[in-house]
């Protein structure tokens, strides 16, 4: 219990953190700050309602200290005003619209990437010296270090345009209502291989080199030669003595690459023209939509700071020595 | 009069660091050429490098001028075919690969330099500096980079390469930080500290002179991977249109393509080839971070040992059976 108190703690004092940071940024650049914020409004908002905005981000009246009360109530009440780049829709209501999608891609390209890392590397470690041992890691390292704009541009030439495998934009015919179909889902999954390949092909180096060095690490225990004494099989004691051990550090590091998979899903939204948070991200940034794009900031912040606490959960569940404490 | 060298006394601080240095080279050297992926990624770097800087031997043309008229494909003469306004592809890979490396290289060594500082003061006095340094390496650590650069980039519009360069290395300087500290809360407990810290060495000497060699793996790590690091996100950057669309980059390379529609208009050389070669350098840049992983984790490297004992062990048998 001790321990989630202290890691909710942490989380909140993260997230205030980056609340200050949307509060100053405006603030520090060069000009008047409600000019850098709204410089994309002129002629789209009405004097008036630009003295309106302005209130909710707390450029009113008062000190510093003041104003930035009156911004952090704005962000907890989720009251952040119209988006200028789609007046006069709220920003809140472009975010219900597009963060879904974020989610879906990056929750599944994600689980199953630390998946596919979780066994590729245990047979790594637990198989050293084989062909395919050592030439693996290069090869899914090398893989992995190509940017996600990289590595999404050449998969969208390859086998969106010239291969014509599959859609090269939306997250789903354009055509078709969204509902709880079958047919809609089947689309929505055609329109999602590649996004999710990208995805995949992006991270799954950093979960197999975690888990195959936590596996090295692991098989030069006792336990290990204990298990291998009592002439247990192979494969028991792949899975269930070492790789259970080796699991710990690589929940530690869903931290890094969570950032990573929002980074990347950002460049592989914009190149498939998905319609998640990445590719609004642009949009607002060329419409100098600038409370659109903190807003976006400050999802994907919530986001990873919830993934993080999730991380955190697991790490107790797999780690019996943590629940005492 | 010349003063006559005591084998007994410890070595001047000239002739060990002359030693340290040449001892380095040659544990450099070696450790480059019995590792293949170092080999290959070494090797890489370097021809790409000398490409870069003797791209005016490579190439005439110069990259910011019309050369010929748009997307003409790879031909003889524009190995690399030309861009949309009829720029010189290969000459913008090789002029724009300065601006690229240099980038990564600066934000490498700003980042570098800060994780080492924080991560040793943070592990060698411990108590409640170290609780403070943590915190702020989590809470960085915990946020995700990218989009807090490309917000923080929107808002001072157009920034240059140099702007790029600090940025990035002034935000990711945690990563290595936190495996320094560790390392050298490690190396604190060792006698020769101790030794050091008995004898009254300054607090300075003992963490540049005992415990920073101890570190130097690690930090070349750590380098090598906000290189890469660097590398990819100023491209990413650059390629939405945040970074300075005049400066001739790897990055802008991409955007300049990306708004041309390339790949939709049939010059996909435009494209494909700055996409490949941040691939590739990117690519070997991982490359030689694998092998710095195995000096700083041996137990990485067993596999080759395990190899050449299977390998006998086999010959044996086939002996065995003939028998």
């Amino acid at each position: 219990m001790r321990y989630i108190t202290s890691r909710l703690l942490f989380y909140f004092v993260a997230f205030l953190i980056a609340i200050s940071f949307n509060f100053l940024l405006p603030r520090m650049m060069p000009g008047d700050p409600v000019d850098a914020l709204f410089a994309g409004a002129a002629g789209r908002l009405d004097p008036s309602q630009i003295d309106a905005v302005r209130a909710m981000y707390g450029f009113s009246e008062g000190t510093l200290f003041e104003q930035y009360l009156q911004y952090v109530k704005s962000v907890f009440t989720l009251d952040l005003g119209p988006s200028i780049l789609m007046y006069p829709t709220e920003v809140t209501t472009v975010l219900g619209f597009t963060f879904p999608w974020t989610l879906f891609l990056v929750g599944v390209g994600v689980l199953s990437a630390i998946g596919l890392g979780l066994v590729f590397g245990t047979i790594v470690a637990y198989r050293r010296g084989t062909w395919f041992a050592s030439l693996f890691p290069p090869v899914v390292a090398f893989v992995s270090s190509m940017p996600a704009v990289v590595t999404a541009l050449l998969v969208f030439y390859f086998f969106g345009l010239k291969l014509e495998w599959f859609p090269l934009s939306y997250s789903a015919d354009p055509s078709m209502d969204p509902a709880w179909n079958w047919p809609y889902i089947k689309s929505v999954a055609y329109h999602a291989v590649l996004p999710l390949t990208v995805i995949i092909m992006a991270g799954l180096a950093q979960w197999v080199m975690t888990m195959r060095n936590a596996m090295v690490n692991v098989l030069g225990e006792d336990i290990i030669t204990m298990a291998e004494a009592k002439g247990l099989s192979s494969s028991r004691i792949m899975l269930r003595y070492a790789s259970r051990n080796a699991v710990l550090p690589v929940v530690t590091s869903v931290a890094m690459g969570l950032g990573f998979a929002v980074a990347g899903q950002i460049f592989i939204e914009i190149v498939f023209n998905y319609p998640g948070l990445g590719n609004t991200l642009l949009k607002a940034i060329n419409a100098r939509d600038y409370p659109l794009v903190q807003a976006i900031l400050l999802i994907i912040v919530v986001f990873v700071l919830i993934g993080n606490f999730i991380a955190d959960l697991t790490y107790l569940w797999l780690d019996p020595r943590l629940r005492k404490g | 009069m010349t003063p006559i060298a005591n084998p007994v006394l410890a070595p001047s601080p000239w002739q060990s660091f002359r030693f340290r240095c040449a001892n380095g080279l040659k544990r450099t050297s070696g450790f480059f050429l019995t590792n293949p992926p170092a080999l290959i990624g070494g090797g890489i770097m370097i021809i790409v490098v000398l490409a870069c800087l003797l791209a005016p031997m490579l190439t005439d043309y110069d990259p910011n001028r019309r050369v010929a008229r748009p997307h003409v494909a790879p031909n003889a003469e524009h190995v690399f075919g030309t861009t949309r306004q009829g720029r010189d592809v290969f000459a913008q890979v090789l002029y724009g690969g300065r601006t690229s490396l240099t980038v990564a290289f600066v934000a490498g060594t700003v980042a570098t330099v800060l994780s080492i500082m924080i991560g040793i003061t943070a592990g060698y006095f411990g108590g409640r500096i170290d609780q403070w340094l943590n915190f702020v390496m989590n809470v960085v650590l915990v946020f995700p980079q990218l989009p807090l650069l490309i917000v923080l980039a929107a808002f001072l519009g157009q920034v240059g390469p140099p702007v790029i360069a600090l940025l990035i290395g002034i935000t990711s300087w945690p990563w290595g930080a936190r495996v320094i500290r560790s390392q050298t809360m490690a190396i604190r407990q060792k006698e020769f500290v101790l030794a050091a810290e008995c004898m009254g060495e300054s607090k300075l000497r003992i963490l540049l002179i005992e415990i920073l060699p101890n570190l130097t793996a690690i930090a070349a790590g750590s380098f090598v991977g906000v290189m890469m690091y660097a590398l990819i996100n100023a491209a990413g950057l650059e390629f939405l249109g945040l970074g300075d669309p005049t400066a001739v980059t790897w990055g802008t390379m991409l955007y300049w393509a990306q708004s041309a529609a390339a790949l939709y208009t049939g010059g996909w050389w435009e494209m494909i080839v700055p996409a490949v070669t941040i691939a590739v350098v990117g690519g070997a840049m991982a490359l030689v971070n694998i092998a710095i992983d195995q000096v700083s984790n041996p137990k990485l490297k067993a596999g080759a040992h395990l190899r050449r004992w299977r390998k006998l062990n086999k010959a044996i048998q086939a002996k065995r059976q003939k028998r």
